[in-house]
C-alpha cells in the first residue's frame, strides 16, 4: 500500500497587520509584498511536504485579523488540525492579544481535546531595529511554556527568516493531531489544488 | 356630410413600430371620433394620411394641441372619417385602423421607462382582430414638452394615461386581477370568466400540487414548468387547443410586434403564464402527447424563458454634455425627473468626468430637487462641518495621548490607509521624505493623499462614535476620494455612502448574516439546482461571498470597473438591494462549473476567492438585471397564485427578506452604542 497523503489544516490566526498574509505567501510562494490588502474574509493556500517520508498536503487558511469578522468564521475553524497564533514583535499590544486568540479558536473549532490540541506561536517582523522591538523572546516563550509548551519561533517573513522551520514543525504537529484524532480524512483524488496556486499580485519587493 | 366624423379627442406622437428597426416607424395621431351614428371610435391613422387633407390636419392638430386634447362641446371638429379596420387595400398597409368602443374587449397598458422604451398599449378586440401596438413617443409630443415646462408633468404620467383617461368618459374600465397593467372594457360577469381562470380548475391546480409542493423547490418548478410549456405553446400550439384560448389571448398570440420586441413579450409573458396556470389541468393529456419534458432538468426550464433577457442591454456611459442637459442652464435645476436620471444611469454608468458631480448626488450630499445656488450653499455648509469635526480630535491632544482606544483606532487607519489601493497613482509611494519621521506614514514618504485618507477615516471614527473605524472603510473610501479629489467632500459622499453601508461593519455581524442568509434564500429560489449542490457541500451559509458583500466587489473588480458598479447600485434603481442580484449573477454565471467540479466548501471558497480580476462586468451586470426580472417575475405569480387560493395552508409562503429585495429605499440596520470598555476590533 501507498503511503497515504494526508491533508492537514493550519489555521492562522492573530490581530490585524501582524504579517498573517505576508507569513503565508513567504512560505507558499517564496514571495514578500509590503502592501498586502487587508484580508477580507478567508482564503487559503497549499503546500507538499514531505515529513519523514510522509506526504502531506498543508491548507493553510489566512483570516481577517479584526475580532468582529472572526463570528461568521466557523466555516472554516472545523477540522483544524493546528492553529498558529501570531503577533508583532514591534506591537506589544498585539501580543496581549494572543490569549484571547487563542481563547477564540477553542470555543469556535471545539476540537475533541482541547487540552492537548498543537498550537504554534509566531512572533513576526523581527527584521526591525533592536530599538522598535517591544516584547522580548524570553517574555514571549515564557507565555508559550504556561499555556502549554506551545512550540514558539521568531520570524521575519520580508527576509525569509525562520519560516520554514516554523512550518516544519507546525506541520509535524499537526499531522500528529490528524493521527490522533484518526479522522484523517485521504485527500480526494482527482482534484489537484495546484490548479488554484496563484502567483501573489504586486511586485515581489 | 356622412364621411365625416366628429374629432373628440387626439394625441400626436403615437407611433406603430412595424419592424425592430425605428426607421420604420410610422408616427400618427390617436384619437377618439363619434361618427354620426353617435357610438365612439377609436382610430388610428398615421400622421402621412392625415396631412393628404390640410383641413384635417390643421383640424388633428389644434384638438391635440387644445386644452387636455378635448374639444368643447360649443367648437365641434369634424374630419373626415377614418379607415376602419377592414376596410380598403389603403388601410392595410397604412396600418390605420379604428374600432368601435363596444368591440373593445380589453387593453393592456406598459408604462414607459424612459431612454429604455417608449410606454404602449395593446388594444384586444373581441373579435381577437391584431391591433398594431401603440408606442407614446412623449418626447416628441407637443403637449407633453408643455406640461413638463409648466411643471403639470409627474413623474410617472405618461400619454397612455391620458387616453385611458379620456376613455373613461365613455366606457367603464377595470384593472383585471390577473396582471397589473391589464384592464377590461366594460366586463361582463362572462368575460371575466374567460379572463380569470374558472374557480374550479384553480382549485384543482393549486390544491393537489400545492399540498405536494410542501417546500419551495417544488412550488417554484410547478410555476416556471408552466411557464415553459407557455413558450411552447405559443409557437406550436395545436389548433384544438388554440380554439379554446380566449379571443383576445389568441389576438395577442399572433401579433408578431409581440414577439419581435423583447419587453412586450416579457409582460405578454407572465399574461400567459397566469393564463397557462388556470388551463394546465386541461391540457394535461396535450402535453404528455406533445411535449417531452424532462422532469430533472429543473434548470434547463428556467434558461427557457431566456428571452426576457433579449430586451436587456448595457448603454452608453452618460457623457459631460448629456449630463449638464439634464439641468436648466439658468438655475441649475434638474429639468427631468431624477428616476429618470437613475434609470440612465443604471443602464450605462457615467463618463469619468461626470463622476465628480453626479457622485453627490447619488450618495445624498445634496438632494435631486435643488438649483446651483442651493447646492453651492449646502457645499459649503459640509465643508464647514468637515472641519470642524477634524479640528474636533486634532486639537484634543489628551485624547491622543491618553485614550487607548482613539490610540488603537488611530493604529488600525493608518495600518489599514497604507495598504488601501497603492497601485492608484494618487496613493504610490513618495520619493520625498516624511517631515514626521515618526509617523507610521513616514514609511510612504510625503504623500498628502495618504495623510488625508487618514484624517478622514479618523474623522469617521469620532463622528460615528458606535460604529467607529472598521477594517474594509478604507476600501469603500477611497473611489470616493480619488473621483472627487476633495477631503471634506469626500467625507460627505463617504457618510452617505455609510448610510447604507453601515450594517456591513456591525460588532455583532448581523448586517452580513442578514445578507448572506438573504443571499441563500435567493439562491434557493432561483437556482434551486446550484442550492442543493451547496447544501451537499456544507456550504450554503455563504460564507465565500463575505468580501464581495462588505465591500461591494471591491476586491473583484478591477478599479474602473469599481466605479461604475458602484454608480449603478447607488441609484436603487430595482433595488435597494441589487448587490445581492450581483452576487446572484456571479453564482448563476458559474453554476455549471461549481455543480460540476467543486464538492467541498473549501474548493468552493477558493474558486469564488480567485474569480476576483476575471469577471466581465457588463456581462454580470445584464444576468443580475435578468435574474431580477425573472425574480419578480416569479414573485408576481406565486402572490397570483396564493390569491386564488383561499386554503392558506396551501399558499406558497415566500420570506420577508426575499420581498424586501423589491423595496428601494435602504436597509437602515444601526450600531448600537458601544459598550463600556469594548475595543475597536
Amino acid at each position: 500500500m501507498p503511503p497515504k497523503k494526508s491533508m492537514l489544516k493550519v489555521i492562522i490566526l492573530g490581530d490585524s497587520g501582524v504579517g498573517k498574509t505576508s507569513l503565508m505567501q513567504q512560505f507558499v510562494n517564496k514571495k514578500f509584498f509590503s502592501q498586502y490588502k487587508a484580508t477580507i474574509g478567508a482564503d487559503f493556500l497549499t503546500k507538499e511536504l514531505t515529513l519523514d517520508n510522509r506526504k502531506v498536503v498543508l491548507q493553510i487558511w489566512d483570516t481577517a485579523g479584526q475580532e468582529r469578522f472572526q463570528s461568521l468564521g466557523v466555516a472554516f475553524y472545523r477540522g483544524a488540525d493546528c492553529c498558529v497564533l501570531m503577533y508583532d514583535v514591534t506591537n506589544h499590544k498585539s501580543f496581549e492579544n494572543l490569549e484571547t486568540w487563542h481563547d477564540e479558536f477553542l470555543l469556535q473549532a471545539n476540537p475533541l481535546d482541547p487540552e492537548n490540541f498543537p498550537f504554534t506561536v509566531i512572533g513576526n517582523k523581527i527584521d526591525v531595529e533592536e530599538g522598535k522591538r517591544q516584547v522580548s523572546a524570553q517574555k514571549a516563550q515564557r507565555w508559550c511554556q504556561e499555556k502549554g509548551n506551545f512550540p514558539y519561533f521568531e520570524t521575519s517573513a520580508k527576509e525569509a527568516t525562520g519560516v520554514d522551520q516554523a512550518f516544519d514543525v507546525t506541520a509535524r504537529n499537526a499531522l500528529q493531531q490528524d493521527d490522533a484524532e484518526g479522522l484523517d480524512q485521504e485527500y480526494p483524488d482527482g482534484v489537484d489544488f495546484s490548479q488554484y496556486e496563484q502567483e501573489p499580485s504586486g511586485c515581489a519587493c | 356630410m356622412s364621411d365625416s366624423v366628429e374629432l373628440v379627442w387626439s394625441r400626436s406622437a403615437v407611433y406603430i413600430h412595424p419592424t425592430k428597426n425605428n426607421k420604420d416607424n410610422i408616427a400618427g395621431y390617436l384619437s377618439l371620433v363619434r361618427p354620426p351614428d353617435g357610438e365612439i371610435l377609436i382610430s388610428w391613422v398615421p400622421e402621412s394620411l392625415i396631412k393628404l387633407s390640410k383641413q384635417d390636419y390643421e383640424s388633428y392638430v389644434q384638438v391635440d394641441l387644445s386644452l387636455d386634447g378635448e374639444v368643447t362641446q360649443k367648437n365641434q371638429v369634424f374630419v373626415s372619417k377614418p379607415p376602419s379596420m377592414s376596410v380598403g387595400s389603403l388601410a392595410r398597409s397604412s396600418h390605420a385602423f379604428s374600432i368601435k368602443l363596444s368591440d373593445l374587449y380589453s387593453m393592456q397598458m406598459r408604462e414607459p421607462s424612459l431612454g429604455w422604451w417608449y410606454g404602449s398599449i395593446l388594444l384586444f378586440t373581441k373579435q381577437a382582430e391584431t391591433l398594431p401596438v401603440l408606442f407614446f413617443h412623449d418626447d416628441e409630443s407637443e403637449v407633453e414638452k408643455r406640461r413638463t415646462k409648466t411643471m403639470q408633468k409627474k413623474r410617472d404620467d405618461w400619454g397612455g394615461e391620458f387616453f385611458m383617461e379620456k376613455l373613461e368618459n365613455y366606457v367603464d374600465i377595470r384593472p383585471s386581477t390577473l396582471e397589473k397593467g391589464v384592464y377590461l372594457i366594460n366586463p361582463s360577469a362572462q368575460d371575466t370568466l374567460a379572463f380569470a381562470p374558472p374557480v374550479t380548475t384553480s382549485n384543482e391546480v393549486s390544491g393537489p400540487n400545492s399540498a405536494k409542493a410542501a417546500t419551495w423547490g417544488d412550488l417554484k418548478w410547478n410555476i416556471f414548468e408552466k411557464l415553459a410549456q407557455v413558450t411552447r405553446y405559443s409557437r406550436k400550439a395545436s389548433q384544438s387547443m388554440f380554439d379554446r384560448t380566449p379571443a383576445p389571448l389568441r389576438s395577442m398570440l399572433n401579433i408578431p410586434e409581440v414577439e419581435q420586441l423583447g419587453q412586450d413579450f416579457d409582460s405578454a409573458r407572465v399574461f400567459l403564464a397566469e393564463w397557462a396556470l388556470g388551463i394546465v389541468q386541461d391540457q394535461e393529456d396535450f402535453q404528455r402527447k406533445n411535449i417531452n419534458i424532462n422532469l430533472n432538468t429543473y434548470d434547463s426550464h428556467f434558461d427557457d424563458f431566456s428571452i426576457v433577457a433579449q430586451s436587456i442591454e448595457r448603454r452608453n456611459p452618460v457623457t459631460l454634455e448629456e449630463w449638464e442637459s439634464f439641468f436648466d442652464e439658468n438655475d441649475g435645476r434638474l429639468t427631468v425627473t431624477a428616476e429618470e436620471v437613475k434609470e440612465r444611469i443604471f443602464h450605462g454608468g457615467l463618463e469619468p468626468q461626470v463622476r465628480p458631480k453626479a457622485w453627490l448626488f447619488l450618495l445624498n450630499v445634496y438632494p435631486w430637487d435643488t438649483s446651483a445656488v442651493e447646492r453651492a450653499s449646502i457645499i459649503a455648509e459640509k465643508r464647514n462641518e468637515y472641519y470642524r469635526l477634524k479640528r474636533k480630535w486634532w486639537e484634543n491632544i489628551d485624547m491622543q495621548e491618553n485614550d487607548s482606544f482613539w490610540k488603537d483606532q488611530k493604529n488600525r487607519i493608518e495600518k489599514d490607509v497604507l495598504r488601501t489601493d497603492r497601485n492608484i497613482p494618487l496613493f504610490e509611494q513618495s520619493e520625498t521624505p516624511h517631515p514626521d519621521p515618526d509617523s507610521r506614514l513616514a514609511q510612504s514618504g510625503a504623500n498628502p493623499h495618504l495623510e488625508q485618507m487618514r484624517d478622514m477615516l479618523i474623522t469617521y471614527n469620532e463622528y460615528n462614535e458606535n460604529l467607529g473605524y472598521v477594517q474594509g472603510m478604507s476600501d469603500l473610501l477611497s473611489p470616493l476620494y480619488v473621483v472627487l479629489q476633495d477631503d471634506a467632500l469626500a467625507f460627505a459622499a463617504f457618510c452617505g455612502f455609510m448610510e447604507r453601508m453601515e450594517r456591513n461593519f456591525m460588532r455583532s455581524q448581523e448586517g452580513m448574516r442578514d445578507q448572506l442568509s438573504t443571499l441563500g434564500h435567493l439562491t434557493n429560489f432561483m437556482l434551486p439546482k446550484l442550492y442543493s449542490h451547496l447544501a451537499k457541500a456544507d456550504s450554503i451559509h455563504f460564507f465565500f461571498f463575505f468580501r464581495m458583500i462588505l465591500v461591494w466587489f471591491k476586491r473583484e473588480f478591477e478599479w474602473d470597473d469599481v466605479l461604475r458598479l458602484w454608480e449603478v447600485l447607488w441609484t436603487n434603481y430595482y433595488s435597494s438591494q441589487f448587490h445581492l442580484f450581483i452576487a446572484l449573477a456571479i453564482l448563476d454565471l458559474n453554476k455549471a462549473y461549481i455543480i460540476e467540479r467543486l464538492h467541498y466548501f473549501d474548493e468552493i471558497l477558493k474558486f469564488i476567492n480567485e474569480l476576483s480580476m476575471t469577471l466581465d462586468l457588463d456581462t454580470v451586470l445584464t444576468r443580475a438585471e435578468e435574474l431580477f426580472t425573472k425574480f419578480k417575475l416569479a414573485l408576481d405569480l406565486v402572490n397570483w397564485q396564493n390569491n386564488q387560493s383561499e386554503d392558506t395552508k396551501s399558499q406558497t409562503e415566500v420570506t420577508e427578506d426575499l420581498r424586501m429585495l423589491l423595496s428601494r429605499e435602504i436597509v437602515d440596520q444601526r450600531e448600537q452604542a458601544r459598550p463600556p470598555g469594548a475595543t475597536g476590533g
